[in-house]
Formats: C-alpha cells, structure tokens, sequence
C-alpha cells in the first residue's frame, strides 16, 4: 500500500515511517466557529470533531454556506476558531503564534485553489520554483526540482507557457506541482475542480490522488464536485456547521 | 522571489513608465538643484581658484575676495622685499560702469593684472590672447558676457568709465553667477578706469605740537565729468592702491613663518591661502543668497514628488496583486518575504529611474554651461548621493504599501 508505491529516489520521512497504521495527520476537537455580524455573533461551525488518517484522501463536501470554506480555512490554520483546537501531525496548531503558525504552513502544507492563484507574471516553472524558493531552496537544484514535478504532472513541454497561454485543466496540474514540489505532508484543497469542467476536473484529481499516494501525502479536499467522490477515501458531510456522517 | 518582483513591475509597463517618470523627476530636480548650488558657490570663487599665488594679501576688512578695502600700493613693493617671498603680484578689482555703444549700462567688475606676471592669468581663452592686454584699454570678457553687455565679439569698443575699451578676446566658464560682468585687463588699465570716478589729493592737518598727517582723501568725481577727469594708463604708483597682493614663497620658506612676516610688516593686512580666501567668498555668498535654502526647498519638491508619486504606484501595484500576496502569506512566506517583493520593486524602480533621470542631468548640464553660463556642477559624489536619495526615497515610499501587504488575510485564498 501507501509505503510501498514510495519510489526508492525519494526519501520517505521519518514522521511517515513511524507513524503506525492508525496514525492521524489531522485531528480537530470540539471545533466551533462564529463570525461577528455587527453585535450578534453568527454560529457557522459547531461541535466539529474529525481526523484525517495519515496518507489518505479525505473529501468535505456539502451545501454552499454550510461552512466548509471555513472549516478547511480554520484546520490549515488561516483562520482562528473561536472554539476547540486543530492537531496536526501532533502538533496543537492553535497554540501557535502567527509567525510560527506561517512557519509550519510553509514546512508541512501544500495548497491547491479553486482560482489556481498561480503567478500570472511567472512562467510554469516558476511558479512551481516559487514554493523551492520561499522554503530557501534556489537555484539549479529548485529548477531541476521543479521541472522534474512539472514532468509528473505531464507539463514537462509546458515550463516556460505563462498561466495565460495554459488551459484551466493544465494551470490546475501547475498549481498540484506548486503544491507537491517541496514534499508536504498535508495538501489542502478548496474546491479544485470548481473551475474545471467535468472531464478535466476527473483528470486532475485522479492526477492529484495518484500523486499524493505516492508520496504519502494527506490530502484534505472541500468539493461540491460529486463526481470526483471515487477519488476519496472518505468523505465528511456538512450541514449547517455540523458533521452529519463520515 | 527576485523574478516575482521584477516581473510583477514589468507586466504593467504602462504604469512602471509613469512611475519612472516621477522618479526621473525626482532626480532630474535634485541633481540640478544640488548641481546649481554647487556650481553656483565654485563659479563665486573661480577667480581666487585660478590664481596661482600662495598667499593672497588683502585688508584684514575683507568681506570677500571681490568686497574689500584697498592696499596701498607701496605694501606690494615691501612685501617683495620680505624674505621667503619668491614674487609679489598686485591684483586690482574696481567696480566699473560699462556703457555700450547703444547706450545700454551695466555694472562690471574688473579684473586687472599683470599680462605678464605668473600669479594670474585668464583661463580658458577661446578668442585672442593675453599679450593684446598690453594695449591700453584693451579687455578680455567671457563669451556668455557678450549678451548681457550689448557687445557683438572681439574687435568692438564700449566704454568703461568713459574710457573706450576694446574686447580683444573672448573666455569661457569664467563668469562668477554671483557678480558683474569681469573685465581682464592689464592693471593700467584698471588703474586707469578706478581713478577714472575719483580724484584724490592730499589733505593735511597740524595738531596742536605742530606735527603734520596726512590722508589720502578719494572724492567721487561726478559720472558728466569723468570724460573730462579721464587718466592716462600709467604703471602703478606707491601712491595708488591695490586689492590684493598674490604671494609666492620659495621653495624653501614656511608658509606660515612668510605668512606672519607679511601681517607683521603691514599693519591692517591678513594673508590667507587661496582656499581660505576662496572660501570666506563660498560662505559669503551662501549666507547672503541664502541659495542653501532655496534650492534645498527645489530638491526636497523633487522628492516629496517622488515620494507621492512611487508611493501611489507601488500601493496601487500591491492592490493588483493583493490576491497573490495572500497566496505566498497562505503558502508561508515570512512578512520580511513580502516585504522583500515590495522593496525590491521599490530598488528596481529607483535604479531604472534613476539612470535616465541621471543621464537627462548631464544632457541639461551641458545645455546650461554653454548657453548660460551656469555651471550645474555634476561629480561622481554628487551622483552617488542622489542615487543614495533616490534608493531612500523609493525604500521610503514602499512604506503604505507595505502597511497593506501587513494587513493582508491569507484566509482570502479560500474566498472566491
Ligand atoms: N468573514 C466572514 N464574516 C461573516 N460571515 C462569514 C464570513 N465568512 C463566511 N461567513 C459565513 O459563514 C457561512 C459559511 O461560509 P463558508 O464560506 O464556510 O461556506 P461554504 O460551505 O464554503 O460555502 P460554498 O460552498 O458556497 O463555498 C456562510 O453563511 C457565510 O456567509
Ligand atoms: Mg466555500
């Protein structure tokens, strides 16, 4: 299974190689969330417990406004919850510091978005580069890196198109590459496929799912897309901020 | 990182061209103020920064080298005879009326020397020589003079004093902004033209032992009779009087011991080198122009300018991209990461603004100095400091810009 699809040149990392079978990469407690509407405070999540187990594909779907952006924002740790706390990789998250919090992003979490939010003045290559470059890593070896994962994701002839001049299916398998180059171990999804139409938006996804079972990645999907369901290995429900199943 | 800043600047060309306009600005009005009052103070000291004299000798009255009492002429011949000076050189600065032939007056000072001493001589001749300055009356004025005195070029004749005066010869880059026209001449001459306003006679009192002083009295003769009053050029007399008296000393003599000797010997005198001399007039002109001021206030405009202008463009640059610097914030890019985009952007714009904005400074330089005669002195230290400027300004003007990027929620990410 997962261990076994690890290519031999890349190096698994401790953290996956002791992590036992049942191990969680993310596990939130007792979530609640409000947002304050001049002086009433709107309830948007309440009671949210779940756990994402290491190196699978976790969907969280539901109807618009039931708080899924708000959940995924709140467990990447972009967002504070006025309740509850978010673990992950074992480490309590809401305890940390902004600066700290900006850290563990840039070291453990990969993004995907539903607008791509590539660079549209960089190339493909350098926006895959870009996330080398923020962890200090420059040069040939952030260029052979990058170009290496563009090939994974079948954009090796691509490298130097800018956004512009690439498809929305193809922007979307830059910004997977953007998101897998450094290796995180969590990967974070707002509705990927929302922009891509429906064999497109398969595509990527199996593209995406392939990828991070490669590399033992965790990945935590928001979706309304019920046709990329196959993909996952379990789904959440969400209805007016609370779990309805898993 | 470095190519998203670049790159992020280049994609909107239209709008990196206005901001190198406003920092060109920028530039452009520093560089040409702070040349200005460069060239400004060097071109009031031109004169004293030409000669080649050790020591200038003048009234220990000296406001400044062109505003000063007289020397008695018998002081140039004593100070010949101190020991330790090689050669003394009397220089005569009147102040003078010139009168064209049209009848157009202007105010001239005149410069008169020895044609054949070594202490002084004009520079920068372009027309004619030194040697015709033997010829009584004969003048050498600077090329950007020959409007402003209503002279056509060498070979025409205005009057001076009621003297007619010949231009026999043209310089260039030699006018102080600050003063009158200068007239070279030979010291006859100038002796001819100083007295040319004034008689002097003797007027003697006896006091109360019966001892007898006397005083050179000078009174003003009156302008309808100069013609009539008019001198004859003649050598210097002991009892003429001098402005200044140029020293060489020997090899061998030090400075200051040929310096105290010379105070010593005449009372009411002050040696001073050229560069004290030069300066006392620097300081003079500054304080009284007060052209510090004015042309700072020019400069500080530029900036301010600039600032407003850069300041708008890269806040504006950081709005179109807000969506982007929420992505790196998102990603885990460090505040300092952000910043570094913005104040790299601001970098890139100072030294593309500044280059062009650098090279119109030299085109206007050129312009000036040889149409106006005004010297916008330009050095590589002045350059550097306004490319320093230049950097501080754009850097500063990164400031709201980066307010914003601080304010940017990465939870915008997730927002459609
Ligand atoms: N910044 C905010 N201030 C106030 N209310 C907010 C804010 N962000 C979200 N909400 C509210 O929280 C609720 C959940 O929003 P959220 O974006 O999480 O829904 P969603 O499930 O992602 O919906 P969709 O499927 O349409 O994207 C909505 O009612 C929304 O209006
Ligand atoms: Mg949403």
């Amino acid at each position: 299974m997962t261990l076994l699809n690890v290519p031999p040149t890349r190096n698994a990392t401790p953290a996956r190689l002791n992590c036992p079978e049942d191990c969680r990469t993310i596990v939130a407690r007792d979530i609640g969330m409000s947002y304050k509407l001049g002086d009433r405070r709107v309830p948007v999540l309440r009671d949210i417990d779940l756990s994402v187990r290491s190196g699978n594909v976790k969907l969280l779907m539901g109807p618009s406004g039931s708080g899924k952006t708000t959940l995924l924002s709140i467990l990447a740790g972009l967002l504070s919850p006025t309740q509850g706390r978010v673990e992950l990789l074992g480490e309590n998250i809401t305890a940390l510091s902004k600066a700290q919090l900006s850290r563990f992003r840039l070291e453990n979490i990969g993004f995907i978005f539903q607008g791509f939010n590539l660079f549209p003045a960089l190339t493909a290559l350098e926006n895959v580069e870009l996330a080398l470059d923020l962890r200090g890593i420059r040069g040939k070896e952030a260029r052979d890196r990058a170009q290496a994962m563009l090939e994974q994701v079948g954009l090796g002839d691509k490298a130097s198109n800018q956004p512009r001049d690439l498809s929305g299916g193809q922007k979307q398998r830059v910004a997977i590459a953007r998101a897998l180059v450094a290796r995180p171990k969590i990967v974070m999804a707002d509705e990927p496929t929302a922009a891509l139409d429906s064999h497109s938006g398969h595509a990527v996804m199996e593209l995406l799912r392939k990828l991070a079972k490669e590399e033992g990645v965790t990945v935590l999907m928001v979706t309304h897309d019920p046709r990329i369901v196959d993909i996952a290995d379990s789904i959440i429900h969400l209805e007016d901020g609370i779990i309805q199943g898993s | 990182m470095a190519s998203l800043a670049r790159k992020n600047l280049l994609e909107d060309i239209p709008r990196f061209l206005v901001a190198q306009a406003g920092i060109m600005f920028a530039v452009v009005l520093v560089t040409v103020q702070l040349g200005i009052y460069r060239g400004f103070l060097k071109s009031t000291a031109l004169i004293v920064d030409e000669a080649e004299a050790d020591l200038w000798v003048s009234s220990e009255d000296m406001v400044y080298f062109e505003l000063t009492p007289s020397l008695a002429a018998e002081n140039l011949f004593e100070i010949q005879g101190l020991d330790g000076v090689e050669l003394a050189e009397p220089l005569l600065l009147p102040s003078a009326q010139w009168h064209s032939q049209s009848g157009q007056l202007s105010t001239m000072k005149v410069i008169g020397f020895d044609p054949d001493g070594e202490l002084f001589q004009p520079w920068n001749i372009i027309e004619g020589n030194p040697e015709q300055l033997d010829e009584p009356f004969s003048i050498l004025i600077d090329r950007t003079n020959l409007r402003p005195l209503d002279i056509g070029g060498v070979g025409e004749v205005a009057d001076i004093n009621s003297i007619p005066s010949t231009v026999v010869g043209l310089t260039e880059g030699t006018q102080s902004i600050a003063s009158s026209a200068f007239a070279f001449t030979s010291l006859e001459s100038a002796l001819a033209y100083s007295t040319t306003a004034f008689s002097t006679s003797l007027s003697c009192q006896s006091d109360a032992d019966g001892n007898l002083s006397c005083d050179r009295v000078a009174r003003r003769v009156p302008q309808e009779n100069w013609a009539d009053n008019r001198q004859e050029a003649r050598t210097l007399q002991a009892s003429d009087t001098v402005t200044h008296v140029l020293v060489r000393i020997e090899n061998s003599a030090n400075l200051e011991e040929v310096r105290a000797a010379i105070e010593s010997a005449i009372p009411g005198a002050r040696a001073l080198t050229g560069e004290q001399v030069a300066e006392r007039t620097r300081l003079y002109w500054r304080d009284r122009t007060g052209i510090g001021f004015t042309l700072g206030m020019g400069a500080a405009l530029g900036v301010v300018v600039g600032v407003v202008i850069v300041s708008q463009i890269l806040y504006s640059s950081v709005s179109d991209h807000i969506k982007e610097f929420g992505t790196l914030k998102a990603m885990g890019a460090s505040d300092w990461t952000l910043y570094g985009v913005v104040i790299e952007q601001a970098m890139w714009m100072a030294v593309t603004g500044y280059a062009p904005g650098t090279a119109l400074c030299w085109f206007i330089a050129q312009w000036t100095a040889s149409s106006m005669g005004i010297v916008v002195l330009i050095t590589p230290l002045s350059s550097v400091a306004v490319f320093g400027i230049t950097l501080a300004m754009c850097v500063g003007s990164a400031f709201f810009a980066i307010q914003k990027v601080t304010r940017v929620d990465p939870a915008i990410v997730f927002k459609a």
